[in-house]
């Protein structure tokens, strides 16, 4: 018999506090998919996905149904289109993009990740060709994410490829002008970049994966949010150390949700199982942000001096409580910051508390990096790239993930509103030093040496 | 040995269970089973227990009677028996409903009669009533079993349509989410 407190406790998340699962997301394989010519390897990639997702919605719908805890994203990953389309050229690669957004939309999900290069040590033809068609297989579908991992621990930076990035960003940002550069939010680039991640845009299906497996991502700022707000009301003399068993154990209950759902949807449908990412998401909507919670920990505004320190202890005691939770974790598993995303942080921004090179400091402590960040529309390619560079270095060093979601908004200066609709939510583009300026560090290019893994000060 | 069902209801006070537990040792018979409730300040209490073959239900009935009476508790005796024409519960999933609304009267009976109506058994019903408009204030939790092969979405629309129109805010979710989240 469940006692009362138990069942009102899980109500009260539901109904006050936005818990939801955040994105189911179904990795499916292509590489059973390759051919040399272009209209046979479009039809066995539309095939695959779509017998593998026809009824991914549906079944997320009824089991969300069946225990009352809705799950708002679905979403497939896909192998890296730069290594499955290896054999084509950019523009050959644009017109596989639509295929993949056709089918996208075909099985109504909401976004389809994997169009995608690994180039951390060197850029195959595939990859070069991929990078090349991104910004008008971005500009001309809609549900199609991009993601490029151009550095890692193991490979160092590699420095031509995130010139190209620079370069990739400013043309997707100018052929999306008219719509503050929309198809940046679809592109990210990554150091680190996890095989499993079931969040857009970085998601895409490792090589390591299996033929078909369904990866999880739990939300649950609000409930966290609330849950220190609680216990800061109602419990004397409460400390930091309290503040973080209260997030773990939120976390705890969030990733509990998300891995029952997970299991359930994955095997109705006869797939995998793989990870859950522990990761807290927000949205642009109020009760639902990560910012919140910086105030909730007395901190006037995500941004302030000790904004570090807060999300240090957040986002550890998520993957402490999240651990505990779920058998298998994976994907990014961190608190997110994107500043567009999230109502919260876009204010922060917009009221001067936090800038670009916070943001910065911020990534060295949580699962991302520079996420929906609006940049001047003039902003330099070499300038692009050496932010880029500087995120990458954070991850390289820190043996961790980092990635850049920047937009240049074409035709806006700092200080103006960018709107992107949605989940994207908008943002106040924010100023940065050296904006239009040339950069001949990020021009010598080649490759950034991988770290030492000892001396680790 | 056969098997008897006592159930005990009155005002509640110290000393009603060691009452009907020593009556029941004191004739020889093990207790089974024993759930008690108290609702405001009513005691109510159901034991199951073997008794010897001697010892007939007159007899106990009898004995407890004589002792709970004057504490102004009322006792009913009846031998326990599985006959072939029971009613036996179909394969079935548990499921929580809870509502919140304004109190008023007829709320269990209008959601119960749906329930009835598609074979869901209430196992468990939870109800608190502070009285007044205030949603969160008068709450009730079914815990109910779902037979497998009823119609989810019919049976779904039709509660629903009934807590619209009891003013209620009703949902319905599978009981493993409630384990889930709250226990290891």
């Amino acid at each position: 018999m469940l006692s009362q407190s138990e069942i009102i406790s899980v109500l009260q998340m539901l109904k006050n506090e936005n818990l939801d699962v955040r994105t189911v997301t179904l990795g499916i394989n292509l590489f059973d998919c390759v051919s040399q010519q272009l209209d046979n390897f479009k039809a066995n990639i539309h095939n695959k996905i779509k017998s593998l997702a026809s009824n991914l919605v549906n079944m997320c719908d009824q089991v969300g149904e069946k225990y009352g805890i809705p799950v708002v994203n679905k979403r497939i990953a896909v192998s890296p289109i730069a290594a499955v389309g290896a054999p084509f050229d950019a523009s050959q690669l644009v017109a596989v993009a639509h295929t993949l957004d056709t089918v996208a939309k075909e099985v109504n999900v909401d976004f389809i990740g994997g169009f995608s290069a690994l180039v951390e040590k060197g850029v195959a033809r595939g990859d070069q060709a991929l990078i090349e068609s991104i910004p008008h297989a971005l500009a001309e579908t809609e549900r199609v994410c991009a993601s490029v991992n151009v550095a890692s621990t193991a490979a160092g930076i590699n420095m031509d490829a995130v010139l190209m990035m620079g370069q990739t960003i400013k043309q997707a940002a100018e052929l999306t002008g008219a719509d503050d550069g929309i198809a940046c939010a679809k592109l990210c680039v990554f150091a680190n970049i996890p095989q499993d991640i079931p969040f857009m845009a970085g998601a895409y299906l490792g090589i390591g994966e299996p033929d078909a497996v369904i990866n999880i991502g739990v939300s649950g700022p609000g409930v966290v949010k609330k849950a220190i707000d609680r216990a800061i009301k109602t419990e004397d003399g409460i400390d930091l150390r309290r503040v973080s068993e209260i997030i773990k154990r939120t976390a705890y209950k969030v990733t509990r949700v998300g891995e029952l759902i997970g299991r359930e949807v994955a095997d109705n449908l006869n797939i995998r199982f793989g990870v859950a990412d522990l990761s807290l998401a927000p949205t642009p909507n109020v009760g639902d942000s990560v910012g919140e919670i910086f105030q909730s920990l007395g901190l006037t505004s995500i941004g302030v001096p000790g904004s570090t320190a807060a999300l240090a202890l957040l986002n550890n005691a998520v993957k402490k409580g999240g651990a505990f939770a779920s058998s298998h974790v994976g994907g990014l598993s961190g608190a997110f910051i994107p500043v567009s995303e999230d109502l919260n942080i876009s204010d922060s921004a917009q009221n001067g508390f936090l800038s670009i090179e916070k943001l910065e400091a911020l990534t060295s402590v949580c699962s991302v990096g520079l996420d929906m960040v609006a940049i001047p529309g003039n902003t330099s390619v070499d300038t692009l790239a050496a932010i880029i560079a500087d995120e990458m270095a954070i991850g390289v060093i820190n043996k961790k993930t980092t990635a850049t979601r920047l937009i240049p908004v074409p035709g806006k200066k700092a200080g103006e509103m960018a709107y992107f609709g949605g989940l994207l939510g908008r943002a106040t583009i924010m100023p940065v030093i050296n904006a239009t300026g040339a950069n001949q560090f990020v021009r010598l290019g080649g490759l950034i040496p991988a770290p030492i893994q000892s001396l680790t000060n | 040995m056969h098997k008897v069902i006592v159930s005990v209801l009155g005002p509640d006070r110290p000393g009603i269970i060691a009452t009907v537990s020593k009556i029941l040792f004191e004739l020889g018979s093990n207790i089974e089973n024993v759930s008690q409730t108290i609702l405001q300040e009513e005691f109510s209490g159901i034991f199951i227990a073997t008794l010897a073959p001697e010892v007939t239900i007159d007899q106990i009935e009898k004995y407890l009677t004589d002792s709970l009476k004057p504490m102004g508790l009322r006792v009913f005796v009846k031998h326990l028996e599985r006959k072939a024409t029971d009613f036996q519960m179909p394969p079935s999933e548990s499921f929580v409903i809870t509502t919140m609304g304004p109190d008023r009267k007829g709320l269990v009976a209008g959601i119960t009669a749906i329930l009835a109506r598609y074979g869901v058994n209430v196992t468990n019903l939870q109800a608190v009533f502070k009285g007044g408009e205030k949603p969160d204030d008068n709450v009730m939790i079914y815990e109910v079993d779902i037979p497998n092969d009823i119609d989810h979405q019919r049976f779904r629309g039709d509660l629903r349509q009934k807590a619209q129109e009891l003013d209620l805010d009703l949902t319905l979710q599978h009981k493993r989410i409630f384990e889930e989240i709250n226990r290891l």
